[in-house]
């Protein structure tokens, strides 16, 4: 029953980290903009849940608002530092860099105004009930696994059915052969950036309602998002779905051998194993795009 | 009679170098104009500045008359011009209808229309029946070519600008692609400003032909002057 119960607590984060992990993954794979702040987005969308929530506003403004926070917070990041960056010809690393430094202010920010403690928003979904004899599981993991399914599933729509969605992964072959096209490959990544912060939403509201949070939370996500997007494939969204989900349940189920403070290494073990033995990830390209 | 696409001083590079300076040149309705030079002579940089990919250090580009040198890919399209890139103009991760589809929606042709747009490009390149569910990936370099000018006619250009569509594809091959291309630029007017290194095939479609050399146009005149003369030859 421990293994069954692991899987299912397995399932629920490689969910919220596929969820994660996909956003960023679109917008690497689409802008070739290395989003380190990605992490930053998951914090604020948090704490933007966590203070509306905690004021007495209700679960849908709260969501509402870390929605709102999550967008304008991506949307203010590609125009006011990655456009910047990218218009003075900045290389890689520049914008790397950049973005590294938007983290750690979003994060210094995050403590000063909350405080560098766990902070946790308790609601009647958080608490876990046996569903079997000696399984216990919150109503909040089904949602999770609810979510990642509904909003995967909605990004696989829109990529395959809509223009958006064909200029989106246009962009990620050709930025110039899009401006042929007509097409502008700002807007265009403008797009992406709301996207992308938006799936972080659903995983940062879960998170907060059950592991709990503190500022620099958006690390943690951000090597998750990373080590997803390598496993799963460069630019692969599908790799990084299933990349995410493999290990979310890879950290869960290696409790059944080791101690909790272990859980991370095990991440970090299957990343190390793909660049060691296949590089390119689950779905990546054999070569660097 | 005001050429359809004119250039005026027009100069252009990359990061502060200078590729191309002083480039005027003059398209003619119905025109078959043909720009051949050497690799690096600034062909390709000249015909992104005429689309707006580029923005002139100097200089104008004209439509009708009109001054765009201004106005981005997008805005210069609406105008009815339409470029096929050098190398493969095609998405390898789309496929053929999703190609066409994009680059219907891309300017603005109207939802009404683009199915009728759709099957006039198919009447002028039937082959592209035959591949139109592929991912573009999976294409020959024919093919892919075939694709690339498909989708540039399916906004009905007048003005064409074609950037080295023979790259990589057999003169036989080439020529057969070019046939729709010469077919609806004699029966519906489409002028035609194409890039080429591959010199003698360019010419026997051509009106007018204009040498670059090292970033600046060299020479200007009829094409069977231009396939007679040594000294002209030497140019490129």
């Amino acid at each position: 029953m421990l293994a069954l119960q692991l899987a299912v607590t397995g399932l629920q984060t490689g969910a919220l980290y596929a969820l994660t992990a996909v956003g960023f993954s679109l917008i690497f794979g689409s802008t070739r903009i290395f989003h380190f702040a990605h992490g930053a987005t998951f914090a604020i969308a948090a704490y933007f849940f966590y203070f509306v929530f905690q004021a007495g506003f209700g679960t849908v403004p709260a969501i509402l608002g870390a929605s709102a926070g999550a967008i304008a917070f991506g949307l203010l990041i590609y125009w006011l530092v990655y456009v910047p960056v990218q218009r003075h010809e900045g290389s890689f690393f520049t914008v790397f860099v950049a973005s590294f430094g938007v983290g750690i202010a979003v994060q210094n920010l995050l403590g000063m105004v909350f405080g560098r403690g766990f902070v946790t928003v308790n609601t009647s979904l958080s608490r876990s009930s046996e569903i079997l004899p000696g399984l216990y599981v919150a109503p909040l993991a089904w949602v999770a696994i609810a979510c990642a399914i509904v909003f995967l599933g909605a990004l696989h729509l829109f990529l395959r059915h809509t223009h958006t969605g064909m200029a989106l992964r246009a962009l990620s072959d050709n930025p110039e052969l899009v401006r042929i096209f007509g097409l502008s490959p700002q807007r265009i990544s403008a797009i992406v950036f709301v996207i992308g912060s938006v799936l972080v939403v659903p995983a940062a509201i879960i998170t907060s309602a059950t592991t709990g949070l503190n500022p620099a939370i958006g690390h943690h996500v951000m090597l998750i998002s990373l080590a997803a997007s390598i496993v799963g494939g460069i630019g692969s969204v599908y790799g990084t779905l299933l990349a995410g989900l493999i290990l979310g349940l890879a950290e869960s189920m290696a409790l059944l051998f080791v101690a909790s403070q272990w859980t991370e290494a095990v991440t970090f073990a299957i990343l190390f194993a793909f660049i060691l033995i296949r590089p390119s990830g689950l779905l990546g390209r054999a070569t660097a795009h | 009679m005001t050429p359809v696409l004119e250039t005026r001083g027009l100069a252009a590079g990359y990061g502060g170098r200078s590729v191309i300076s002083d480039i005027n040149v003059t398209l003619n309705p119905s025109e078959v104009l043909c720009v051949i030079g050497h690799n690096g002579a600034g062909k390709s940089t000249m015909l992104k500045t005429m689309f707006g990919l580029i923005s002139p250090d100097a200089g104008s580009v004209h439509i009708d008359g009109e001054d765009v040198t201004k106005l981005n890919p997008r805005d210069i399209a609406e105008l009815g011009v339409a470029m096929v890139p050098e190398g493969r103009g095609v998405f390898p991760s789309l496929s053929v209808s999703d190609i066409f589809a994009l680059g219907m929606h891309a300017v603005g042709v109207p939802k009404a229309e683009r199915a009728e747009r759709l099957e006039w490009v198919l009447g002028i390149l039937p082959a592209i029946r035959e591949f139109m569910e592929r991912p573009a990936s999976t294409l020959s370099g024919g093919q892919q070519q075939m694709v690339s000018i498909g989708r540039a006619l399916l906004p009905r250009p007048r003005i064409l600008l074609m950037d080295e569509p023979s790259i990589g594809l057999a003169p036989k091959l080439f020529q057969d692609l070019l046939a729709p291309v010469r077919k609806l630029q004699q029966e519906e007017g489409l002028s035609i400003l194409l890039v080429e290194q591959n010199v003698r095939e360019a010419l026997k479609i051509s009106d007018r032909a204009l040498v670059v050399k090292s970033g600046a146009i060299a020479w200007t005149g009829e094409p069977e002057e231009l396939a007679d003369n040594k000294r002209l030859i030497e140019l490129y």
